[in-house]
């Protein structure tokens, strides 16, 4: 089972997008469940999640080391058990860390008989207000790109090309080795490429980067 | 295994750095204490909502697994809760808000103070005077209080207070105040209940969400945080706090407001994150015992010999640097985080963490 997570800060349009992203994956014959998590409301309507044969539950509370973790493992674990979807999306809060999110996820497979894969994290950027967000949750944006296998440079029909041009500058500084894409979830614009990228690419797993620096720290070699 | 110092003097000796029979230990184990009570089936909705339950199972669980100390800590939706957020509360679950009392900026303005012995709150104080006052003789006691933003951001939403602490600033620094004056009252409620120390979640301060001067402004010493802190002093507590962020601000938490004891986390694939012997070596623990770092999910997911080895490995760790240092006690091994109170946690982990460290954690420079 594959974990597609979808990063980003409050209003990036995540929701936008992963409806689309799932709406696209489901017309491709895939069977997707929507994991979102944060605190007091499932944004993704009821009739979309009826109308397109999908599975959305919320995962919230706590913090992702000690609470979370456990609740969101048993929460994909459930998903498989009942619906086993073959790609389920993560709507992480803006302020999870990527990583833990991934840890918590692996943790399921004590509780199914199935493997997690994760898709490459998708980082969403707005860009019609990233000189905002620059300026007031700055290290939290700087956190989720650092995180990102992909930037989705987000909203570029409303935005001017200096916006686009500084989110991809700000982007890159952070995180140089992340892919840049760009697009808009609410036209559609780039989300075909982008899940395509979920089903076709993967992101390494926490537990083999885990060990992998342990063992680093401990020779000093790595891996 | 007869140990040649008591749990208080053992402490004792370490706040002071003295020399210890062996590093103190401190699994941060509370809510998953109540499996320690009867036959273990407390529900976690029975032992947070009744003072008894929660002070029972926290004596019990000190007797059980042989802690050094004891911490009343509950989990963080308790002050939002109690200001008219709403709180899910499954039987077993770690309650948490499902929805928040702020819902707008407007709702930053209009929060009211609840009297802090109704409620959860009432709840903590109550029970953290039965367990100090049964545990006095045989560990530290603490008791355990969320910081003003963190009871903040639960009564919001994360996400929206740090966009508002920009776009709303004057309404989240009322609503800041608001929780800073209930937060005083709870430090004297807590002060009656004589504990040893106080302990404060002070969880933002983390430079992966705010840099210094965010959090001077929005928490800080010299804003919310540092009254609360010298009035803890003031009511005859200790001060503690505990901060289990990827990259916790220590400048400001250790060196600045100067609490007795820190307990943190580790976090190995974050670059920046502080080892222990990081923060040993950086000097942070030659006037503060540090506790951490063992994963909290280790309790849950590993071996009791997986277990046993990362407990050997950080001792070793630790007594490696604190002599480097010309420390001699003023680390405690404990777990980064509270261990995950859930029925899947094992309880044998917790007791080989503790008797690992009875075996391994002598310090001889």
């Amino acid at each position: 089972m594959k974990i597609a997570q979808v990063a980003g800060f409050l209003g990036s349009g995540k929701t936008t997008f992963l409806i689309e992203l799932a709406k696209i994956l489901v017309d491709r014959g895939h069977r997707i469940a929507i994991i979102v998590n944060d605190v007091g409301e499932i944004n993704v309507d009821a009739k979309f999640i009826e109308m397109y044969g999908l599975k959305a539950k919320e995962i919230s509370g706590g913090c992702i080391c000690c609470q979370v973790a456990g609740n969101f493992a048993n929460t994909i674990a459930i998903l498989y058990n009942t619906f086993k979807p073959d790609i389920v999306i993560v709507e992480p809060s803006g302020v999870a860390i990527p990583w833990g999110l991934k840890r918590a996820a692996e943790y399921s497979e004590e509780e199914m008989d199935d493997v997690i894969v994760h898709a490459p994290v998708i980082t969403l950027v707005d860009s019609l207000r990233i000189e905002e967000l620059m300026q007031s949750v700055r290290r939290l944006v700087e956190t989720q790109i650092r995180e990102a296998d992909v930037v989705f440079i987000n909203k570029v029909d409303s935005a001017t090309k200096e916006k686009i041009d500084l989110s991809v500058q700000f982007s890159k500084a952070i995180n140089p080795n992340a892919e840049i894409m760009f697009g808009s979830g609410r036209n559609n614009q780039g989300v075909k490429e982008a899940a395509t990228l979920i089903e076709t690419r993967t992101s390494p797993r926490y537990d083999e980067s885990y060990e992998k620096e342990m063992l680093k720290r401990d020779y000093g070699g790595g891996a | 295994m007869t140990e040649k110092m008591t749990h208080i003097e053992r402490v004792l000796a370490s706040l002071g750095d003295q020399p210890v029979d062996r590093l103190t230990v401190y699994p941060i184990a509370c809510g998953v204490s109540r499996r320690t009570i009867g036959d273990g089936t407390m529900l976690y909705k029975d032992w947070c909502s009744d003072p008894k339950n929660y002070a029972q199972g926290l004596i019990s669980g000190q007797k059980y697994f042989d802690l050094d100390l004891t911490v009343g800590l509950m989990d963080l939706s308790v002050i939002a809760g109690d200001f008219g957020s709403h709180v899910r509360m499954d039987e077993q679950n770690t309650p948490f808000v499902d929805d928040p009392v702020i819902k707008g900026p407007e709702d930053y303005e209009k929060l009211q103070a609840p009297d802090i012995n109704k409620g959860r709150s009432g709840v903590i104080l109550e029970g953290t005077k039965i367990f100090a006052d049964a545990l006095k003789n045989e560990t530290i006691t603490s008791g355990f209080l969320e910081g003003p933003l963190l009871a903040l951001t639960q009564s919001a939403s994360a996400e929206k207070v740090f966009m508002d602490m920009y776009n709303n600033r004057s309404a989240v620094h009322k609503a800041l105040g608001t929780f800073t004056e209930y937060l005083r009252d709870m430090v004297k409620g807590m002060g009656q209940s004589k504990p040893a120390a106080c302990m404060w979640d002070y969880l933002w301060a983390s430079y992966s969400c705010l840099g210094d001067n965010e959090y001077d402004e929005f928490e800080g010493q010299y804003k919310y945080a540092g009254g609360l802190n010298e009035l803890v002093g003031k009511e005859g507590m200790a001060l503690a706090i505990h901060n289990c962020a990827d990259l916790p601000h220590l400048d400001t938490q250790i060196k600045a407001m100067k609490p007795a004891a820190y307990t943190m986390a580790y976090y190995p694939l974050i670059p920046g994150s502080p080892s222990a012997s990081e923060v040993i070596g950086k000097g942070y623990a030659d006037n503060c015992v540090v506790c951490g770092n063992i994963d909290p999910q280790g309790y849950v997911r590993w071996s009791q010999e997986k277990m046993q080895k990362t407990t050997m490995n950080l001792c070793q760790e630790v007594k490696t640097a604190l002599c480097a240092r010309g420390l001699k006690s003023k680390y405690c091994i404990a777990s980064g985080c509270e261990v995950p109170p859930s029925v899947t946690t094992r309880l044998e982990n917790i007791k080989t963490m503790v008797d690992t460290v009875k075996q391994y954690g002598q310090v001889t420079c």
